[in-house]
């Protein structure tokens, strides 16, 4: 009896200490890139519970009777984020009877079921941003979500992250003069030029912050729902992504947010490259779209001029914050795919990695929750085949808050 | 036409009528209502409603009653037919607005149309007839009933019809998004919400929040459904979802918020899980109904049974569970004392399809086949010849 | 027969086709001595050699080995790839590349030929060096019936006379159903092909006819037989005597059927879209390699679970045991070797054979299979030389040799030159802000100088590029 006292008092004080034996799994043997943080080799990896429990070397402890998964050869990355994600491609994703619809959120034209969220898990990606489409000068309000949940509501990680602005020929694309179209169409309307892209922009905003300096000294009667979320932009509290390509729409991007004061963060950005300064002194953070899209001899996209290649490695030359993505228009959604090319144009692999990562989560605001492996994160992570920005990889394991969604071998 | 057709049968009915003549109605399986089986049984019907069932039919009165004998067939409510445009959906869909909540189907009912005197042929004898879910909120339904001399609106003004389905986002008009149709809608019912002196449209969903009215919204995909079960949630009402296509991956939230599902129409070339989502409903007690043209239902209904749904929770989804999601489970849907007289005779069970339908009756007059007249009672005279 | 009766385009097509034949028979530059040392040597047709060194001569490898155990003549220039890796130049057995408009709008054309239309200053050619592509089968397009005559060319010359290495390669034919739907496409395939048969049978009955008339003595014996063949005609019908061989666009397994039909009467050589999953064992069925379409990776869902899975068209060959060979798209990321190799070997496949794919098979189906494909003695010297694995994105083509002929260096690339130096160049100048403007109207100049360059980075090649702005595509 008296043995076996200390003996119990030894396991029950171990059982306090350690989490609950179900559904831990020890991953061990991989290399590990955690993301903003050095690579570890013959890494251990212990998730439990949806969240990550330890990381480190080889001696790292795990609890007894956890399950142990070898992954000798392997390489484990945490999730990969994509900052500009196309969720579907259904008209649903563009309110077209309005150019300025800033109280829309796009959350709620999203289909769970989407396909594009099971290509985007099996190419690795857990988490995305989401936002309205490209044919509205200020198409609402944005969402990042996880790829996977068992409760659609779930999925939810951020709402309104973001505002989507969108500059250049876009917007005005489908609008009619009126020898084009019925003068009955919706779409007979401005804007059908740049400068009416720009002009609508610039006059929701103007709205808004007549409507911040009023208020300041009398309450508003009823604010309509477009201006206080503009308000909110105005005072820092939401995001502004303003979706431009061409170096003069990001000129113009920039110019916009200097004259009514708020901070905005470059979408697709594939001519960043030529206003490399300006970017440094706006301090403006660049989410780089797609850059294995054009081929360097190959025709560009309607609104771009030069490749976009080599754009991330003068951003990090230069020192501009950059995040890559799918970009909006993708037609894969394949994020390891943009990170090998502009590995290839000549950033590090690291800084590749950390700008599908780690970057995009800090961008978001997630990183809290996730965008590297650390205790206490959400387990959104992956085992790959051999080092991720190898052609040859494959996702062979995916997890979502611990949940495997992709499971190859 | 039809028109020649039914003036001998309008005659007859008004001769009826004008006889004030109760009907005994006697059939070796009676239904009342898929819980309430009568073998050998009979009701009264008296000015076009049931005013005795079984055992509590006086006998003096049963003697001075014409009778009605379907001798071995069986017997059972009319069924209803949830949201419909009955093939009018030019008159039922404003397209050019999306939100006209004040309009009143009943405004478009035409009294004469054929879908409408179709519908006894498929064993229905009412059919609740609703503005298009090409328009965000449509306006009022109501119920309506074929009849001998023409049909006849039972109920005016029943439930709102909403939809947030593909028909109800026109590239044309805004909202073209589902995005923008949910903040349209949010909008109408957060202004309904806190007051309802802001136009006739307004409220309308002033008096459907207060629970004066069932709230139909037509959605189809999962995200519709979401949408349309946060609204419901958020503003407080229990939705009824019509078409309900996906609706198989969002039971959960159904059953937790206590819906309604008017399920579209299955098909054999349906996924299973949309098949078999009928059986679900049932166990998990959410109440449902099959809509679409009248042999579509019943064979959604027969398709269902195929696929794990029991009988009883089928001739209900035919009958009473419409009745009872459009708050009219007192006028029709059951055989019940007070209920309108709505009752089809068939040769077997009506989800068989090789049984053949031989009568219906709308408000207690013959509208549709015709019973062998030699089962008619020896005592009273021949039943009218004249069809 | 006098040459009046010949007409032009006849003449023209027999001139061009002596010169292809004297230029295949020869390497264009000849009397050369190139010695490439390499850290790793890919020869794909046998094992890796380590600091290795190829000699070149004449256009032709005469020695593959160590370099510890080969002598390299003094003569020869060295080209010192020490630290990177050599291998053979990649061949692209089916591809649009280089044509601005590859479809001819009517569907029977077995008369045009691809060097009618081949462009040698396409920017798709300068791309092709810099990926390290040596040998493209330049094929009319897949909205076609029969189209008409395709021609492996290099990368490289100022005409197509001087770029092609082998002309009057196949005639193109499709099974795409374009606007008429598939049973008509197959049905007037058939038709075209039976027209055919019926035109020569008529020709031979006529003949014959001829003959039995002249020995009858009805026709007097100086009296020759002059009708010849219908020129427009006549690549159907050497495709019909088996004198020309059939490259048959099947764009799924559905027209696999016909496919197998029609393989069955002549020399097919089939070309494969994506979406062939059920057809495999049809495949099979054919007993030969296929050419697979660029787009090798597709999604289907399953109709019941809803669920979506990858398939790779290449590893389904693979597992069934058909030799295929890969190809490249014109833009985004199929245009890459290491993307279409790495996607191969993501599914599985063996990476040698991933790499064969893109060599030795599609060179020895478009009948070059002693020429190119691999780094072996004897073979055109066709190589290489890359900063690292083959497969690994990062890694770059620093030169291309052609013939023993260097046609590529990447440091003399203006394009890729005026992307990393010359932006690097302004990024750093950035600190001036005056230089702004300027440096704006710097960097806009190559853009639009660009398309009237003919070829970027060749040595001692002077400009040709007219200054007429051929400009937007």
């Amino acid at each position: 009896m008296i043995r076996s006292l200390p003996l119990g008092a030894i396991a029950l004080a171990l059982a306090a200490l350690l989490p609950a034996q179900d559904g831990v799994t020890v991953y061990r043997n991989a290399r590990i890139l955690p993301g903003g943080a050095p690579a570890i080799d013959n890494g251990v990896l212990v998730v439990g519970g949806g969240k990550i429990l330890a990381i480190g070397g080889a001696d790292t402890k795990a609890p007894n009777g956890a399950a142990v998964v070898d992954c000798a050869g392997k390489t484990i990355t945490p999730g990969l984020i994509d900052a500009s994600f196309r969720a579907g491609n259904t008209p649903d994703m563009n309110e077209n009877g309005d150019e300025v619809t800033p109280h829309l959120r796009v959350l709620d034209s999203l289909e769970p079921a989407d396909p594009s969220f099971v290509r985007a898990r099996s190419a690795g990606v857990t988490a995305v941003h989401v936002m309205p489409g490209a044919r509205s000068v200020i198409g609402g309000l944005g969402v990042v979500l996880k790829t996977h949940a068992k409760d659609p509501q779930a999925m939810v990680v951020k709402h309104d992250a973001s505002l989507r602005i969108v500059m250049g020929a876009e917007p005005s694309m489908g609008n009619r003069a009126i020898r084009g179209g019925s003068v009955d169409s919706i779409y007979y309307r401005r804007p059908t030029t740049r400068m009416g892209v720009v002009w609508a922009a610039r006059k929701a905003f103007y709205d808004a912050k007549e409507a911040l300096e009023k208020s300041a000294d009398a309450p508003p009667a009823t604010p309509s729902p477009g201006v206080e979320v503009l308000t909110r932009v105005l005072r820092g509290q939401v995001t502004a992504v303003t979706t431009a390509r061409s170096e003069q729409d990001l000129r113009t991007a920039l110019r916009l947010a200097a004259e009514f004061g708020y901070r905005t963060v470059l979408d697709d950005a594939q001519d960043a490259h030529m206003l490399v300064d300006e970017l440094k002194a706006a301090q403006t953070t660049v989410m780089l779209g797609a850059p294995s899209a054009t081929a360097i001899a190959g025709s560009a996209g309607a609104d771009g001029a030069d490749p976009r290649s080599v754009t991330a490695r003068l951003l990090a030359d230069a020192g501009v914050p950059f995040v890559i993505t799918t970009g909006s228009n993708a037609a894969s959604l394949d994020l390891v795919r943009e990170a090998m090319f502009a590995a290839r144009n000549g950033i590090s692999s690291a800084r590749a990695l950390d700008a599908v990562t780690i970057e995009p989560a800090r961008l978001l605001g997630i990183d809290q929750r996730t965008g590297s492996l650390q205790k206490g994160k959400d387990a959104d992570f992956v085992v790959w085949s051999t080092d991720p920005l190898d052609p040859a990889a494959a996702a062979e394991s995916v997890f979502v808050d611990g949940i495997a969604v992709q499971v190859l071998r | 036409m039809l028109r020649c057709t039914l003036l001998p049968t309008a005659l007859v009915g008004l001769a009826a009528t004008l006889s004030a003549q109760d009907l005994l109605v006697r059939a070796k399986t009676v239904v009342i209502a898929p819980d309430a089986v009568l073998a050998d049984g009979r009701f009264l019907v008296r000015a076009g409603k049931v005013a005795y069932v079984g055992q509590d039919v006086p006998a003096d009165a049963a003697a001075k009653a014409t009778a009605i004998d379907c001798g071995d067939a069986l017997v059972v409510p009319g069924f209803v037919l949830p949201p419909t445009t009955l093939g009018r959906d030019r008159d039922l869909a404003e397209a050019a607005l999306p939100f006209t909540p004040d309009l009143r189907a009943v405004e478009a009912f035409d009294p004469w149309h054929e879908e409408l005197a179709k519908l006894p042929h498929g064993g229905f004898t009412s059919a609740i007839l609703s503005p298009s879910p090409r328009n965000i909120a449509g306006g009022l339904g109501a119920l309506v009933k074929p009849g001998a001399g023409g049909g006849s609106v039972a109920a005016p003004d029943l439930h709102l019809a909403l939809s947030l389905n593909a028909a109800a986002r026109n590239p044309e008009r805004p909202p073209t998004s589902l995005m923008g149709a949910v903040d349209l809608l949010r909008s109408a019912f957060a202004q309904a919400k806190s007051s309802a002196a802001a136009g006739p449209d307004v409220a309308v969903l002033h008096s459907a929040l207060q629970g004066n009215r069932k709230i139909a919204i037509a959605a189809d995909t999962l995200s519709e459904i979401q949408q349309a079960l946060d609204l419901a949630r958020d503003f407080g009402f229990d939705a009824v979802i019509v078409g309900a296509r996906d609706a198989d991956k969002a039971l959960d939230r159904l059953v937790a918020q206590r819906a309604a599902v008017v399920i579209g129409g299955l098909a054999p070339e349906m996924r299973l899980a949309q098949l078999q989502f009928p059986a679900r409903l049932a166990e998990a007690g959410v109440p449902f109904c099959f809509t679409g043209r009248p042999d579509q239902a019943r064979l959604s209904a027969a398709l269902a049974v195929r696929h794990g749904l029991d009988r009883k929770s089928a001739w209900a989804a035919l009958s009473r569970a419409p009745a009872q999601m459009f708050g009219v489970a007192g006028q029709v849907g059951a055989l019940r004392q007070g209920c309108a007289a709505d009752f089809a005779v068939w040769s077997g069970d009506p989800l068989d399809l090789g049984s053949a339908l031989r009568a219906v009756y709308v408000d207690g007059a013959r509208v549709h086949g015709e019973l062998p007249s030699a089962a008619a009672n020896p005592a009273s005279s021949p039943a009218a010849g004249v069809r | 027969m006098n040459a009046m009766s010949l007409s032009a385009p006849l003449l023209r097509s027999i001139l061009r086709c002596a010169v292809a034949a004297a230029i295949a028979a020869s390497p264009v530059f000849a009397q050369d001595l190139l010695a490439v040392k390499a850290g790793r040597i890919l020869t794909v047709s046998g094992p890796v050699v380590e600091d290795g060194v190829v000699l070149i001569q004449n256009g032709r490898i005469t020695k593959i080995g160590k370099q510890a155990e080969v002598e390299i003549p003094w003569a020869a220039k060295v080209i010192d790839a020490t630290g990177k890796t050599v291998m053979p130049t990649w061949v692209v057995a089916h591809s649009q590349g280089g044509m601005r408009n590859f479809n001819e709008n009517m569907q029977n054309v077995p008369w045009l030929t691809v060097g009618d239309a081949v462009d040698p200053a396409s920017p798709y050619f300068e791309d092709c060096l810099r990926n390290g592509v040596g040998a493209i089968h330049v094929m009319p397009g897949n909205q076609t019936l029969l189209a008409g005559q395709g021609m492996v060319v290099r990368p490289f010359g100022r005409t197509v006379e001087d770029m092609t290495i082998a002309a009057n390669t196949g005639i193109k034919m499709s099974l795409a159903a374009g606007g008429s739907g598939r049973l008509q496409q197959i049905r007037k395939l058939r038709r075209a092909i039976a027209d055919v048969r019926e035109y020569l049978a008529d020709f031979d009955r006529r003949k014959a006819e001829f003959d039995k008339e002249k020995a009858a003595g009805a026709i007097p014996a100086d009296k020759k037989w002059t009708e010849e063949v219908d020129r427009t005609k006549k690549g159907a019908v050497d495709l019909v005597q088996k004198k020309a061989k059939g490259w048959l666009y099947v764009p799924s397994f559905a027209e696999l059927d016909e496919a197998l039909r029609l393989a069955q009467d002549l020399d097919l050589q089939v070309v494969l879209g994506n979406n062939i999953d059920e057809g495999v064992g049809l495949v099979k069925k054919l007993g030969k390699p296929v050419v697979l379409d660029d787009a090798i990776e597709y999604f289907e869902t399953d109709e019941e679970t809803q669920k979506e899975k990858r398939f790779c068209s290449a590893k389904l060959l693979a597992d069934a045991g058909v030799p295929f060979a890969l190809t490249l798209g014109q833009g985004g990321p199929t245009a890459y070797p290491w993307w279409q190799l790495g996607t191969c070997v993501r599914h599985g496949i063996a990476r040698d054979k991933a790499i064969e794919a893109l060599t030795m098979v599609p060179a020895q189906l478009i009948g070059m299979g002693d020429q190119l494909g691999s780094l072996s003695e004897g073979k055109l010297g066709n190589l290489q030389i890359l900063t690292g694995d083959p497969l690994q994105a990062t890694s770059w083509v620093e030169t291309v040799v052609l013939e023993g002929q260097v046609v590529y260096e990447r440091s003399k690339d203006p394009r890729l030159q005026y992307l990393f130096e010359a932006e690097k160049a302004k990024a750093s100048k950035a600190a001036g802000p005056e230089k702004k403007e300027t440096e704006k109207k710097d960097g806009a100049e190559p853009a639009k100088a660009e398309p009237a360059k003919a070829e970027g980075g060749k040595q001692d090649a002077p400009k040709s590029g007219n200054g007429n702005g051929r400009g937007v595509r």
